[in-house]
């Protein structure tokens, strides 16, 4: 008898564990709003161009919670950092939600602009423009922490509805009302660095190049990747540099970075605009420094594909878009952060290799153009 | 006589008959033959039909939904002028009536996703205004100064067609617009093009890289795959040099292959202006199934119309067999009749109605022969009978009285004798024969006869001289016993002169 309990404990054990990992596993895959994630694809050595492989990085299949709009019409007004095609991408998400929304008979319109250049006055200046017009939500990717937080904090004083989307969220303090977006930007960069460490055995010269000075998002990968280097001491920051989101600007900064240092082994880049840039220039000389870097320029990915870039950090733009709109209306018809949504919705970011970069490219672009 | 006559026709009907069914059977053979031929010509030349029609029909197949596309996109630059039209005559003072009116256009001029362009590149839309200079590549110019056809596939969003047009002039809200465009599902195109017929798509759409458009199977070439990748694993290289070729050159082509022992064909021709490859696939076995199932239910259709041609015949020539039958019989009926009416003719006395010397003769045979055979040896008795003074009434009387003198003596034997046969063997004379029947009353009879003879010599009506044998051992034949009667009746004739008839003087 004892021997038969004994044998039912240990299976209900190993079936509370088998368990355990599978909800564990799960909750990573669905993007839960819980803790921040970073899905590798991959292991390094591991080998698949199934296009399947990485259908989990960017969730396209999307569809509106249960909660009933209190209103027939909403109008927003969101501005965010600069005029990019990795928010092009949110943008498509934002349509696909207010696309469902009008199918529910609610309609949704919104503005939905940023600058050419990013700048956190130009953003303060679209912001008061913001405040004239009659938008239920204002919502804000953070051009600069410090200078836009106050801002905010005004106009959440001023009985406007501010939420935070996209890439960067508010000062931790700043009274706004919730973020939509990625909320692990440190870890993004500490996972990139972490790969590049691997991948020169621990030791070598590397560079950072990092998007807008005090873009949150950005900053706060290049500390990822600082802390990350600081733990190995065969490794070395040899430069760090901003590109203020141009390609261009990265090109530049990478032939002048490979030109003081020839035998740089190593470049991490914090944004979009950077391992393109990077990638460029690193071509051009022909030398075989190891790119790790963010989100999925279709460019990028081609230099993924090629060999060039090492790894890059896609993060799911289109969820960002699709919840941004989602807690909006939540935000709109006067709830708080709570069991409706969260005061930071995370949206997960996946680091692709080489091998999966047919297929991100065939699931994001096609191989139309 | 009469026998070899019908001999002769019965042999006539089936030598008819006969021929009628060599014939009816070479006819069938006939038919038979040249239904196997033609059927066997049919398929022949369906096969060849085939080949010539895949060509024509996929070419055709390709070039008018080519068109389509091109009405399409012709249909929705002409409805874009007309949205221009419609947006500068309109009083539009604020964002909100500006996507009033964009909501409109798009309704009444059924431009699906239509959006107009600043200057500063902001876009602005029924629902939405954006910032879109990263979003669409006709805005990388400062200025549009023409129509713009370009497909964009931009983050997982389905594949579009845009089209742009200038928008010179065009002032809304005190701002200057550049450029107005609309989007189109590509899935859409392709629902538009659905081959119905088929229940399912055998075309696609592919870039002239060879990407696809549509992510759909065509053939051997799976789902989204680079039809110019794919098409190396089954085309000789010849032939995908083709292909890869008129793609970049954006040249219609047919390429003929055979996979796994299937005949296959592609065709392809360039959608005009939008840098797209329209192909249509079919595997040759489908436009065979197509067309043999017609070729089948036309042989079946032959092969029943033979069968009941052939029935028809079958039945035509029983029926005219049958009916030759009928006729042949009712002839040999007449013929049989015609003989009776002969014979009954030729034993009869047109006179009297009785039978005649020729019929004596034969009657004579046939008991003769049984006498001979020991058949008759009693019981037969042969009368004589003369007509007394036949040549004095038609001297006196005419010939006409003659004969109604004779028909009275034929009445007054043929009435006595009436279980006798009875014979006008001459021109007065007649012979009765008595075989077993009338043979017991015959001396009965003889004296009721002799007795009306006899009173009628005196009413001077007709007197007939009988004489009468019977058969004797010794008789071999009848004509013993009519001698003997013969005598009897000249004995007999005298006494009837004594009695006063009249005599042949």
């Amino acid at each position: 008898m004892v021997k038969y309990i004994k044998r039912i404990s240990r299976t209900a054990v190993l079936l509370t564990m088998v368990s355990v990992l599978l909800a564990y596993s799960m909750g990573c895959r669905t993007g839960s709003n819980q803790a921040p994630e970073v899905i590798s694809v991959h292991d390094n050595n591991d080998v698949n161009n199934d296009v399947n492989s990485v259908e989990g990085a960017v969730d396209f299949e999307h569809e509106l919670d249960s909660y009933v709009p209190k209103k027939d019409n909403y109008n927003f007004y969101f501005t965010y950092k600069i005029v990019h095609p990795w928010w092009d991408a949110v943008a498509l998400g934002m349509e696909e939600a207010q696309r469902q929304y009008l199918e529910q008979g609610v309609t949704v319109t919104y503005e939905y602009m940023a600058p050419d250049m990013a700048s956190a006055e130009d953003q303060i200046k679209r912001l008061n423009q913001a405040k004239k017009g009659e938008y239920d939500v204002i919502g804000v990717d953070v051009a600069d922490e410090a200078v836009i937080s106050p801002v905010l904090d005004e106009m959440i004083e001023d009985d406007y509805k501010i939420m935070t989307f996209s890439s960067s969220d508010a000062s931790e303090d700043c009274k706004r009302i919730a973020y939509v977006g990625n909320t692990h930007n440190y870890k993004d960069g500490a996972d990139l660095t972490e790969a590049l460490c691997k991948k020169l055995d621990y030791k070598g010269r590397v560079a950072i190049l990092v998007g807008s000075e005090g873009a949150p998002c950005h900053e706060d990968r290049a500390k990822g990747a600082q802390d990350t280097i600081a733990k190995y001491s065969d490794m070395e920051i040899v430069a760090i540099e901003y590109d203020n989101d141009s390609i261009e600007n990265a090109y530049n900064l990478t032939l002048d970075i490979i030109a003081e240092y020839p035998d740089l082994d190593g470049i991490i880049c914090c944004n979009m605009s950077n391992p393109v840039g990077a990638a460029r220039a690193i071509t051009e000389k022909g030398a075989d420094t190891v790119i790790v870097g963010m989100d999925h320029d279709k460019e990028a990915l081609g230099y993924l594909k090629d060999g060039v870039i090492y790894c890059l950090g896609v993060q799911d733009c289109y969820s960002i878009g699709f919840d941004t709109i989602q807690v909006a209306v939540k935000i709109a018809d006067g709830n708080l952060p709570g069991e409706l949504y969260p005061e930071k919705t995370n949206e997960i970011t996946t680091i692709i290799y080489q091998e999966d970069a047919a297929g991100m490219l065939q699931l994001l672009y096609g191989d139309v153009l | 006589m009469t026998d070899g006559k019908n001999n002769k026709s019965s042999n006539a009907n089936k030598k008819f008959v006969r021929i009628v069914i060599i014939g009816s059977f070479l006819v069938m053979l006939v038919l038979g033959i040249s239904t196997f031929w033609a059927s066997r010509k049919t398929v022949t030349m369906t096969d060849e039909a085939v080949s010539a029609v895949s060509s024509f029909y996929l070419e055709a197949m390709a070039d008018q939904r080519a068109q389509t596309i091109s009405n399409l996109i012709d249909y929705n630059f002409e409805h874009m002028e007309k949205a221009l039209y419609v947006l500068e005559s309109g009083d539009i003072r604020t964002q909100e009536d500006l996507r009033k009116q964009l909501g409109d256009i798009k309704t009444i001029l059924s431009l699906k996703r239509f959006a107009l362009v600043d200057e500063d590149n902001i876009v602005y839309t029924q629902y939405t205004t954006y910032s879109g200079g990263s979003r669409y590549e006709f805005l990388s110019t400062d200025k549009l100064d023409k129509r713009v056809i370009y497909t964009t596939n931009q983050y997982g969003s389905s594949k579009q067609l845009c089209l742009a047009i200038p928008t010179d002039g065009l002032t809304v809200m005190n701002k200057k617009f550049k450029a107005c465009f609309v989007l189109i599902d590509i899935e859409e195109i392709a629902d538009l093009l659905a081959f119905e017929e088929y229940g399912g798509a055998y075309f696609s759409l592919y870039v002239q890289n060879g990407a696809n458009l549509l992510n759909n199977e065509l053939g051997m070439i799976n789902e989204g795959e680079n039809i110019l990748e794919a098409s190396k694993k089954f085309l000789s290289q010849k032939s995908w040099e083709q292909i890869c070729n008129d793609f970049s050159e954006g040249k219609k082509g047919t390429l003929r292959f055979t996979t796994d022992e299937i005949k296959e064909e592609l065709c392809y021709v360039p959608v005009h202006d939008t840098g797209w490859m329209l192909v249509v696939f079919i595997r040759e076995s489908v436009i065979n199934e197509q067309i043999q199932g017609i070729s089948e239910i036309n042989s079946r259709t032959s092969k029943l119309l033979i069968g009941v041609t052939l029935l028809s015949v079958i039945l035509f020539a029983i029926v005219l067999i049958h009916y030759l039958h009928k006729i042949s019989k009712g002839e040999i009926e007449a013929e049989r009749e015609n003989s009776r009416t002969f014979m009954s003719m030729a034993n009869t006395d047109s006179l009297t109605g009785i039978r005649n010397k020729h019929a004596y003769s034969e009657y004579e045979g046939r008991i003769n022969q049984q006498i001979q055979n020991g058949e008759i040896k009693e019981k037969l008795a042969v009368l004589v009978c003369d007509i007394n003074g036949l040549k004095h009434v038609n001297d006196t009387k005419g010939h006409a009285a003659g004969d109604q003198l004779i028909k009275d003596a034929c009445s007054l034997i043929c009435k006595h004798f009436k279980h006798g046969a009875v014979f006008r063997v001459g021109g007065d004379e007649f012979t009765v024969v008595l075989n077993e029947n009338g043979f017991e009353s015959l001396n009965e009879t003889l004296d009721g006869i002799n007795k009306v003879i006899e009173e009628n010599i005196k009413e001077d009506k007709v007197v007939v001289a009988i004489g009468y044998s019977t058969i004797t051992e010794d008789d071999k034949e009848v004509h013993d016993i009519f001698e003997r009667a013969d005598r009897m009746m000249y004995e007999r004739k005298k006494q009837l002169v004594e009695m006063g008839s009249k005599s042949r003087d």
